[in-house]
């Protein structure tokens, strides 16, 4: 600071009243790509992709040869004889009760579909019309949570180091950061999304090619994939927001973290093991449902009762929950959390 | 012009189960263009609560305030470009280094990155620009801090304690910059600080606060002046018989408790004195009146009964 004292100081020319249009956007945006622990977690869910891809590789998939896929085949057919040979026992079966179905006591007739020739190879051959769609369902799996954090992290990060109150000096409409925050980080999970899909399905292809068969795709089955993707976006973006929301509610990144943790990892399985009926309305099943080709089929238990012999019998239904419900459910949560966030935001006192 | 006008604003801070408390109880301040306007009050007094409503982070109970001419909070977007602060501790990412933390502000408000270097340049940063802001000293981080505020080249400057953290040598470059910025015709200073000799050194202007309200307010010397006793100190060669005689002569007399002087009280005419000792060939070596320092003045008046 030895320059400070003999420096002579200009008088200032006023900064702009109105900032150029963007800027707070571009500074933003600079904020979001400068965040160390947003490359860290980054960089390791790419270490993380390589590694499992490179594990499943090597030991989960394989081109088969001619001699392999007989010698498969061979054994689909020797488990398949030997088993309806059980079956032909106990059809024989004196004791066997009559107000019992044949195929309920025996089991149905076994073929050849009921094993997958794949399960009898030491490494099965990467199917693209399987393999693609599913693991792209993973894939999105995976960016969600990593958008969770990155939405908890972008704004918690400035609750902690209180910097958020520091750009209110800059920008004092508190809706307004609020509104260019979220912008981006929306914008930072389509990207996060769309990378992670067209970076599996760029493996997927190379894994079929390698390692497996392209064969023949049934029909629609790229209308079926784009658009389970395009959900999947929509997925990740949700759970980008959700992060964000309650980073912004509780001010603290761990604390959201942990947040979201409890409710994943117990509260949504103590609703599923206490209230079945709730289970329509966990986030967890709703993401499923959004991103699943024809949505997610659930079985919900009703209250169960004691039979006449004094067994317990548990009663349900299954129900469908639609591309819509899962996106509505998953929105609606979304927004509830971001508003109240930001209305509390726009109202607080700041220290 | 007044670039800061609070008016009969309040401000209580509601409390888990115990009575509100109230920060800022119907204050007034007026603090006009030009120059360092010195902010004391002693801890609680409602400095830092008053900082934060004019730069929209609390919201007052009641009151007007504007800054620089115009309303807050209403019209702040349209000023906030003029204005600087650093209130309290500098807030920066721990983890950017000071260089990057000016740009992200910068580009908030389109300012270019040459007035990041000239910033970084003028708390003598520029070298360690690149280093984590976590990794700064206390005065580092102060001084970023004062390199942020300075980023816009505002009109109006309002430091809350900048001296914070700083060693003797910083104290006194950042006094020099506050004293020349304040001088350059175009920024008004608004400096709080505890520190009653920074304010004594540094500002021409000062309001105090005291329980929530601006106790006394005007030019530093107005402000001693106007707590002046009216006393002299009165230094003669032989103390005892001078006591004496002016006793004897009417006059009320203290001892100095900081030398060997006599304080003479409710003089009206300083050569009332000065015949009372040389009728008796008492001769002064020194006769002067009693200022009140800035240090006596806040203690009284900020302990005064409300």
């Amino acid at each position: 600071m030895t320059d400070l004292a003999t420096e002579t100081v200009t008088p200032p020319a006023a900064a702009p009243d109105d900032p150029p249009r963007g800027s707070l956007l571009r500074a933003e945006i600079h904020r979001f790509r400068s965040r160390r622990f947003i490359q860290v977690v980054i960089a390791l869910a790419l270490v993380g992709y390589a590694l499992i891809i490179a594990l499943a590789s090597a030991t989960e998939f394989g081109k088969t040869t001619p001699e392999q896929l007989a010698a498969a085949e061979r054994n689909v057919a020797e488990i398949v004889e030997e088993q309806n040979r059980f079956r032909e026992q106990c059809l024989r079966e004196p004791n066997r009760p009559a107000d019992v179905p044949t195929d309920m006591f025996c089991g149905p007739p076994n073929t050849a579909e009921n094993f997958p020739v794949e399960q009898f190879l030491d490494k099965a051959p990467f199917v693209l019309a399987d393999n693609l769609p599913a693991g792209a369902i993973a894939v999105a799996a995976a960016s969600a949570v990593l958008a969770f954090v990155l939405g908890a992290t972008f704004v918690g990060a400035e609750w902690s180091s209180r910097s958020m109150i520091a750009l209110l000096f800059w920008e004092p409409r508190r809706f307004k950061v609020m509104r260019v925050k979220l912008g981006v980080l929306t914008g930072a999970a389509v990207v996060l999304a769309l990378i992670g899909q067209a970076l599996w399905w760029g493996t997927a292809l190379g894994m079929a090619h390698y390692l497996g068969r392209t064969g023949t795709l049934p029909k629609d089955f790229y209308a079926d994939l784009l658009g389970q993707q395009g959900r999947s976006v929509l997925l990740v973006v949700f759970t980008a927001l959700l992060g964000f929301g309650l980073s912004n509610l509780v001010r603290n990144t761990g604390a959201a973290l942990g947040i979201g943790f409890v409710y994943f990892a117990i509260v949504e399985n103590a609703v599923r093991a206490i209230r079945g009926s709730w289970q329509e309305w966990l986030l967890t099943d709703n993401a499923v449902a959004l991103v699943l080709n024809g949505g997610n089929r659930i079985f919900l238990f009703d209250e169960g009762f004691v039979d006449e012999q004094g067994s317990y019998v548990e009663s349900g239904r299954e129900i469908l929950l639609t591309n819509l419900h899962g996106g509505l459910v998953l929105g609606v949560a979304t927004a509830v959390l971001v508003a109240v966030g930001v209305l509390l935001f726009q109202r607080r006192d700041l220290h | 012009m007044a670039v800061i006008e609070v008016a009969g604003v309040h401000k209580s801070y509601r409390r888990r189960r115990k009575p509100p408390e109230r920060a800022l109880d119907g204050l007034d301040l007026v603090v006009d263009d030009g120059g360092v306007h010195g902010f004391l009050g002693p801890n609680g007094s409602g400095k830092t609560t008053t900082i934060r409503i004019l730069l929209g982070l609390v919201s007052a109970d009641a009151g007007a305030l504007r800054l620089l001419g115009k309303p807050v909070p209403q019209a702040l977007p349209g000023v906030i470009g003029q204005v600087g602060a650093l209130v309290e501790t500098p807030l920066f990412y721990p983890n950017f280094g000071g260089r990057l933390n000016l740009r992200l502000l910068a580009e908030t408000a389109g300012i270019p990155r040459s007035r990041v270097e000239e910033c970084l340049e003028l708390v003598g940063l520029r070298e360690r620009g690149d280093d984590r802001f976590k990794g700064y000293s206390l005065g580092m981080k102060q001084r970023l801090g004062i390199a942020a505020a300075l980023l816009k080249k505002p009109r109006l400057l309002i430091l809350d304690e900048p001296s914070n953290g700083l060693d003797p040598a910083g104290i006194r470059e950042v006094r020099e910059l506050v004293q020349r910025l304040g001088r350059d015709g175009r920024t008004t200073v608004f400096l709080s600080s505890h520190l009653l000799a920074e304010i004594e050194q540094v500002c021409d202007h000062v309001s105090i606060m005291a329980r929530g309200r601006c106790v006394a307010t005007g030019p530093v010397r107005q402000v001693l002046a106007s707590r002046s006793t009216g006393g002299l100190r009165v230094r003669v060669p032989d103390s005892v018989r001078a006591r004496a005689v002016l006793v004897e002569a009417g006059f009320t007399v203290a001892d100095d408790t900081h030398g060997d002087a006599i304080l003479v009280h409710g003089v009206a005419d300083p050569a009332d004195i000065t015949r009372a000792l040389s009728r008796k060939r008492l001769y002064l070596t020194e006769l002067s009146p009693i200022a009140a320092d800035l240090e006596s003045a806040f203690l009284e008046l900020t302990q005064a009964q409300p």
